[in-house]
């Protein structure tokens, strides 16, 4: 650790600062597979191995294993698809669950030693899991609803004068189908990126204070302090925007199934 | 029914998580709308930024509406 520091104090390396070449894996997987894309992918992996190990062998009174998996199923299903949705939640559990393991664990990332950086901190990332709930609430809404029953649902306010609907249509119209699938991603990926960059400010911040003189030693040292505290705020706000994904994604659906809103 | 009252309180409870972002897209999208179509009526017309201010004041003030359309008491 001594050494290291040294070693950073001394001059600076190569790698600084961070570049963007530094998520590109080498060789021939450029540009296909960056390190995100290989993140994605243990993420996945993980999912689909505590889900699948969880319930190889179900048993009527469960094990350690299958009752932690039960438990986020069930927290899935009855938390976010039965209490936001009502009785048809049910149907979306698989969905709402995924997302909220699937979310969960590439934000977990971000504090993560090797990984460093949740996959979700990438706009591409949030902006595909958006992309699959936009589709998915304006089919639903679509079925249920009929095309222009689905406009009215989305673009009329309830109880509102005749009069003002040519005014207020339009934005009720822009609200609904444009702005909210951009807030839903960028409220994700905003969240986990500013997460990463505070980590990043308050640990190379230690190293740069260090670099300075001797004086400002004490700083450094209080630098690394803020970092390792707020690694525990990033740990909140990691399970916390998984959630809130998971909760908002049941809103919408809910919203494209309820009769007005 | 006494078994709907719950999930129904809940839901609003949790959909609070999104009513400070669709206030501001409220009002993002009021402004930016009657704030264009304004921009337009200022090419059409020749004038120079009178009806985009128009438009925009009247698009917050819509927007703002709608806000308390939905989440006021």
């Amino acid at each position: 650790m001594y050494g290291q520091v040294s070693v950073l104090a001394k001059e600076t390396p190569h790698w600084w600062p961070p570049k963007v070449s530094d998520f590109i894996l080498p060789g021939w997987f450029y540009p296909w597979v960056t390190k995100f894309t290989v993140m994605v992918w243990i993420a996945v992996a993980i999912v689909l191995v505590f889900f699948l190990v969880g319930y190889r062998n179900p048993k009527i009174v469960p094990g350690r294993w299958q009752w932690l998996t039960e438990s986020v199923y069930s927290f899935g299903r009855d938390g976010i698809g039965q209490d936001i949705i009502g009785h048809e939640g049910i149907r979306f559990a698989p969905y709402l669950t995924s997302l909220l393991t699937f979310i969960g664990v590439m934000n977990v990332f971000g504090i993560l030693p090797l990984f460093q950086v949740a996959p979700t901190a990438h706009i591409a990332i949030p902006v595909a899991l958006t992309a699959v709930s936009y589709v998915l609430y304006i089919y639903l809404g679509l079925r249920r609803h009929g095309f222009v029953g689905f406009l009215k649902v989305m673009t009329i306010p309830a109880g509102a004068p005749l009069y003002i609907l040519p005014l207020v249509v339009p934005l009720e119209f822009l609200s609904n189908f444009i702005i909210r699938p951009f807030t839903l991603a960028v409220r994700l990926f905003a969240n986990m990126f500013a997460g990463h960059f505070i980590l990043l400010v308050f640990t190379l911040g230690g190293f740069v204070l260090l670099n300075v003189g001797a004086g400002f030693a004490p700083l450094s040292a209080l630098s690394w302090l803020l970092a390792i505290v707020l690694t525990f705020l990033e740990l909140l706000v990691a399970l916390l925007q998984a959630y809130v994904f998971a909760i908002l994604n049941a809103v919408y659906i809910q919203g494209s199934l309820a009769e007005e809103h | 029914m006494a078994g709907d009252q719950q999930p129904r309180r809940r839901r609003d409870e949790w959909s609070a998580a999104d009513i400070g972002w669709t206030a501001l897209g409220y009002l993002i999208s009021g402004m930016a709308f009657w704030g264009f179509v304004g921009w337009l009526i200022d090419h059409w017309l020749g004038t120079r930024g009178i009806a985009l201010g128009i438009g925009v004041v009247i698009g917050a003030g819509l927007g703002t509406f709608l806000v308390m359309r939905r989440f006021g008491a």
